[in-house]
């Protein structure tokens, strides 16, 4: 369960980045007071443009980022008061697949296992279980700097969920990925909505929308445009493709706000 | 205390399969020294044989006749046939080494007890030309003088009225210590820099870099913990670096040929393991002030490339304390143990000469010991900033 509550969060600007943006104002809002919330066994899906503050609510969320009001609540533990037991909670997951290269796969898994104080015999099993169901111990002794971006992707996954997080929060995983790479965290997105996990990801990628989410929300320059189920989503704009829709929804929002 | 630890091992291991650290904190400093003084001793050695091997070809212009049957034909070839002119261009073209001509009324002036002028040309580009003619001239006139003294009916000791004689009675431990005393120093604290900088960038901005600092600020692991694991790792790198060094010298002592054996005695005296703990004892915090300080100017960085440019002009400012302790007058006092760097290099030559002072001692490992902590915590606050973190 994840309850964001009038989540803001504003960016400090030094005098280099005030000329780049042509601005005399001291701060911008990357997320402007957004309120949502994010079911178990559902799946939502974070939608916005580039810029828009996907990146930086799900940074927020995963306590990257400490937010500047309003608070995020994981599993009813609120980011702000107790970061490191929401860290506890939940699994992260970046599209950008970096992983240390001068380990191997065994390793990296190890050291997130033992920086989330796993049990050792518990940290086995689950990492038995997930090496087994993506096929990793073929080249579980294989430096990741040798490995395929497909390989790398498995073991990001294994990496991010050797603790079984109750939440996972995906920032854009299938983006740069092939068809068959990003299969896997379609895949992976499923499980963990049978799970009875809550899972939040952002894209820009319809057809992975409509495959996949419940639930999703729209953000456009810091601010919620659209939040709802996918399926009134698809019947308010029923006739247009969901890609359309999308582009609509911004458009129509950044008109009025201009 | 876990986490850092775990942060650590993956931190060691992941460095020590880096074939470049290996190769410039570990394996360069170790073998630089002995190749380096291998190297110099051979050539220099080679060098100076040469030189006195080589017969100097010279030509002698209007030369009394004692002075010709003097000069030692292993070590001058003589040429004949050659006037002013021609001796000049040939010492030019370098086929010829000097010319020497004995002045118009040289002999005349010899004879009436007065001095007489010799002209030399050489080419000061050819080293030991002009000793090795000097020594020619001083040779012929001590005969002179000699018999001038005889013709005045003096002894040779009323125009020598004193001969002073030099005792040193500095042990061979405090003569070391002024020399290797400096240098050493110098040596591993570069080294130690050094050693601290490469795994400084990897480990941090490398980190940030490679994105992957975000998933590793996702785990219930105080940030805190997690830059301890990273700036001991760090820490130890430069460590090594200097012990490399160190190491690498008295390898580079031992199996040096043409070493005095008294000199290897006293210098077998120093190395003890007080000395070792003594150092080490400095080493050690410096080490981390290194790698806290390396830390906190490079977290900033948004790449590897960005952060070298930033850390690269820092080796400069930590050569410049280290050379100042070899420049002589500059003592350890209250003032100088309270500079860092200097501090340890200026200590590093006391305690090889076993002057030491515990007070100076204490105050400047006290010293090294609040930088460390310092460095640390100030690395600890610009890790803790978002902005410094992420991209």
């Amino acid at each position: 369960m994840i309850q964001v509550e009038n989540v803001s969060k504003q960016y400090k600007l030094n005098k280099k980045q005030k000329k780049e943006l042509k601005t005399t104002a001291s701060s911008i809002n990357a997320v402007n007071g957004i309120s949502f919330e994010c079911q178990p066994g559902r799946v939502f899906s974070l939608l916005g443009p580039n810029g828009a503050g996907k990146t930086t609510t799900l940074r927020m969320m995963s306590t990257i980022l400490t937010p500047t009001n309003g608070d995020i609540k994981i599993c009813g533990q609120s980011v702000t008061q107790n970061p490191t037991e929401v860290r506890r909670k939940i699994g992260f997951l970046t599209g950008s697949t970096n992983l240390y290269d001068r380990l191997n796969p065994e390793e990296i898994v190890k050291y997130f296992a033992s920086l989330y104080g796993m049990d050792d015999k518990v940290f086995k099993e689950r990492k038995e279980m997930l090496f087994d169901q993506m096929g990793i111990h073929e080249f579980s002794k294989k430096r990741i700097g040798q490995m395929s971006t497909g390989m790398k992707q498995k073991v990001s996954i294994a990496r991010s969920m050797i603790h079984d997080p109750d939440v996972v929060i995906f920032d854009e995983p299938t983006s740069g990925l092939d068809v068959i790479t990003a299969h896997n965290i379609i895949e992976l997105i499923r499980d963990c909505k049978n799970a009875g996990k809550t899972v939040i990801f952002s894209s820009h990628i319809m057809s992975e929308v409509d495959l996949l989410c419940d639930d999703l929300a729209i953000i456009a320059k810091g601010d919620l445009v659209y939040q709802g189920t996918m399926d009134s989503f698809r019947q308010e704009n029923s006739g247009i493709s969901l890609t359309e829709a999308f582009i609509q929804t911004v458009d129509r929002n950044s008109t009025t706000h201009a | 205390m876990n986490t850092i630890f775990t942060v650590f091992k993956k931190e060691l291991l992941d460095t020590l399969r880096d074939r470049r650290t290996l190769l410039t904190a570990i394996l360069l400093p170790a073998l630089l020294l002995p190749f380096l003084m291998y190297g110099i001793t051979k050539v220099t050695k080679t060098m100076v044989e040469k030189e006195k091997a080589k017969k100097l070809k010279i030509a002698i212009l209007d030369s009394p006749d004692d002075f010709i049957s003097r000069i030692d034909t292993a070590k001058f070839e003589l040429i004949s046939g050659m006037d002013l002119e021609k001796g000049r261009d040939q010492i030019l073209s370098d086929s010829l080494d000097a010319l020497m001509a004995f002045a118009n009324g040289y002999t005349k002036a010899i004879a009436n007890n007065q001095t007489g002028n010799v002209n030399v040309w050489y080419k000061s580009t050819n080293l030991s030309v002009r000793d090795k003619m000097t020594t020619l001239i001083e040779d012929y006139e001590e005969g002179i003088l000699d018999q001038r003294i005889v013709d005045l009916g003096l002894s040779k000791s009323a125009i020598d009225p004193i001969e002073m004689r030099r005792y040193d009675i500095a042990p061979k431990k405090e003569q070391i210590g002024k020399m290797a005393g400096g240098f050493l120093p110098y040596l591993f604290i570069i080294f130690c820099f050094m050693g601290c900088m490469y795994p400084a960038l990897d480990l941090i901005t490398g980190e940030k870099e490679r994105g992957t600092i975000e998933t590793l600020l996702t785990v219930p692991a105080s940030r805190f913990s997690i830059l301890m694991g990273k700036v001991i790792t760090i820490a130890l790198i430069g460590l090594a670096s200097a012990g490399m060094t160190i190491l690498g010298l008295f390898v580079a002592i031992k199996f040096m040929p043409d070493i005095p054996a008294d000199f290897l005695e006293a210098l077998g005296n120093i190395v003890n393991t007080k000395f070792v703990i003594m150092l080490f004892a400095m080493l050690i915090p410096l080490s981390i002030f290194f790698a806290g300080s390396l830390s906190a100017i490079v977290v900033g960085a948004k790449s590897f490339k960005e952060a070298q440019s930033i850390a690269t002009p820092l080796s400069f400012i930590v050569i410049i304390p280290a050379a100042l302790a070899l420049t002589p007058g500059i003592e350890l006092n209250w003032t100088t143990a309270m500079i860092p760097i200097l501090n340890m290099a200026l200590a590093t030559k006391e305690i090889v000469a076993g002057t030491i002072q515990n007070g100076h001692y204490i105050v400047i490992v006290l010293s090294l010991i609040v930088l460390a902590i310092l460095a640390v915590l100030i690395s600890f606050r610009q890790f803790s900033k978002e902005g410094m973190v992420l991209k």
